[in-house]
């Protein structure tokens, strides 16, 4: 069993020993020190990074008579952009990603600071919980509770014929980009309420007053002490919402119908048919809008502390 | 504190207010698809929604009697079995290395076991299903959805028993080498025990992560249903009170599961109680 604690303090030399076992770098303990790791490079290695780079490739191989063909082009790509559906479905995903995801900002942001400034500590921690807890539920039934609510039958609908307002169903609600729009939002919230919590709760508010004391407005004080203070926090909450946005597929299916079409439709409908050098192209334009993002976002993830504090 | 000074000024206090009810909207519109759905459940009307006609269980009756839902049950359970336990080994081995040794890239191979957690689960998906079907030429099955599942999982496992060992009193571990505890004895009687609520927490959280998966699944399970995969191919043709109390039923799992994952680890620590809480923490 573990020793008693305690143990160290008759050996006291013992505490001086430095962490590392030295001078003892045999095979075998070098195997002890990295041996746990085998198994993640397998499925890491073989069942993530292999597969990817293998979207890459096939991103730039032909298929021919339903066969893959090794022959190098950009073919899929110039395919891709050549068919106008195809393209204007391209940007709306990315307006969309915008859209959906400034909205979560904007409405996330208020709530944030309403709970790290105005709520009692004891509470706050209560109140995150409950707005993460949602994002606990299962993904694609949270998608499916705002079927209930907008559907054709669902419960606006219902709702409205049932005061008289309307005499048969509107799909009005649904399948288009405004109820995809509104479904992400709710979908991302917790993301981006639980990040910009976090910055605003190691916020020291007495610069805030003292801003104030110095004649700024609130709205001066917020713009020019709170906000640069925050903006890593601000940088973490659009980047992990707008990455998973950019690939959503279940919510344009479900909620968007033929007018809210993303690119993650279109990548499934590729690889349902069986064109995979085709779809592994546009899975690739996905991973480039990431890569352009994360490019764009790396200088202000690097600038941490605008004050030294 | 800020606060008192705030309330002193009307204006302070308008602001307060209007934030207060900006957050009651916000709980609501977070809550409300939830409640709604699970209120639909019990509903008698037939087409799953409004109005409210009546109260009854009978549609959880039939949930049980579905012999589709009773197979998709059982796949889902099978497979998050096997996902939480190849999760959690795994996981749990990688999180010794990235924290103690003195790996080369140890930044970016942090980052590589991450990405998982953060590209969307479409590219894992459909690059899987070219691995499977184009190189390996296997069929799809529910294996193949485990493995898909476990390389989401698993970065899930990895941060948590991670961010436990690096709380970890590493001289625990000396102390008992010098009283002659080889590395299997240190493993089985000092370190595990320690990790094992983090370990736990980890499990809860792959088994209710894979209870849930949908598009990673959705191209890896080939010709079986999960239950999300069932509710999906359900919702195609409309709602039905049926799938709102199966959604409902799946809603209290993965929240009880979730529930457990943050208290059950609380609950072990106390029941092995091992070393003095300092030593812990």
């Amino acid at each position: 069993m573990a020793g008693p604690p305690g143990v160290g303090a008759t050996q006291p030399a013992d505490v001086a020993l430095p962490l590392g076992r030295p001078g003892r770098r045999t095979w075998s303990s070098w195997l002890g020190e990295y041996a746990g790791f085998a198994p993640a490079l397998v499925l890491f290695g073989v069942f993530f990074l292999v597969p990817l780079g293998l979207i890459v490739c096939y991103s730039f191989w032909q298929t021919i008579d339903y066969n893959v063909v090794h022959n190098w082009t950009v073919d899929n790509y110039r395919y891709f952009f050549s068919v106008p559906t195809y393209v204007s479905t391209f940007w709306a995903t990315v307006w969309v990603s915008f859209a959906a995801t400034a909205l979560t900002l904007v409405i996330a942001f208020p709530f944030a600071y309403w709970l790290a400034r105005y709520v009692p500590k004891q509470y706050q921690k209560v109140l995150l919980v409950l707005v993460i807890l949602p994002f606990w539920t299962s993904y694609l039934l949270r998608v499916y509770s705002w079927l209930t609510i907008l559907g054709p039958e669902g419960a606006m609908n219902r709702f409205l014929h049932w005061t008289g307002a309307t005499s048969k169903p509107v799909s009005f609600f649904l399948y288009d980009r405004p109820a995809v729009i509104l479904v992400l939002v709710y979908l991302y919230f917790p993301f981006a309420a639980l990040t910009l919590y976090a910055s605003l709760e190691r916020f020291d508010w007495n610069q805030f007053r003292a801003a104030m004391d110095l004649g700024a407005t609130p709205g001066t004080a917020m713009w020019r002490i709170l906000l640069p203070q925050i903006r890593p926090g601000i940088t973490t909450a659009v980047i992990f919402v707008f990455i998973p946005i950019l690939g959503e597929y279940l919510t344009p299916q479900l909620v968007g119908g033929a007018k809210g079409v993303m690119i993650g439709n279109l990548i499934v409908n590729f690889f349902q048919g069986a064109q995979y050098t085709r779809g592994a192209a546009a899975a690739l334009l996905i991973a480039g809008l990431i890569v352009v993002l994360l490019a764009v976002f790396r200088r202000s993830l690097e600038v941490e502390d605008p004050y030294g504090t | 504190m800020a606060r008192d000074l705030d309330i002193v000024s009307r204006r302070g206090r308008l602001t307060r207010g209007a934030l207060s009810l900006w957050a009651v909207l916000v709980y609501v519109f977070l809550f409300a698809p939830i409640v709604l759905l699970v209120v639909f459940s019990f509903n008698a009307n037939r087409y799953g929604t409004f109005p409210i006609t009546g109260w009854t269980t009978k549609w959880y009756g039939q949930v049980f009697h579905d012999y589709q839902i009773r197979d998709a049950l059982t796949t889902t359970i099978r497979i998050a079995l096997e996902v939480t336990a190849v999760s959690t080994i795994v996981g749990t081995a990688a999180a010794f290395p990235l924290v103690r040794s003195r790996l080369p890239f140890r930044s970016g191979i942090r980052i590589a076991m991450v990405l998982p957690i953060m590209i969307p689960g479409l590219l894992i998906g459909v690059s899987l299903l070219v691995l499977f079907t184009s190189v390996f030429h296997q069929t799809l099955s529910p294996t193949t959805a485990v493995i898909g599942q476990s390389v989401y999982t698993t970065p899930f496992v990895l941060l948590l028993v991670a961010a436990r060992l690096q709380g970890f009193d590493a001289s625990l571990e000396r102390a008992a080498s010098d009283l002659g505890a080889n590395t299997f004895k240190r493993l089985r009687y000092v370190v595990l025990p320690l990790l094992a609520p983090a370990i736990l927490a980890g499990a809860l959280f792959a088994f209710t992560l894979s209870l849930d998966e949908f598009i990673i699944t959705l191209f890896l399970i080939g010709s079986h249903n999960t239950l999300p995969i069932y509710i999906y191919t359900q919702v195609k043709f409309g709602i039905t009170p049926e799938v709102n109390a199966l959604a409902a039923l799946l809603l209290a799992a993965s929240l009880s599961l979730m529930a457990l994952a943050f208290v059950l680890p609380g609950i072990v620590r106390r029941a092995l109680r091992l070393v003095p809480r300092k030593a812990v923490t």
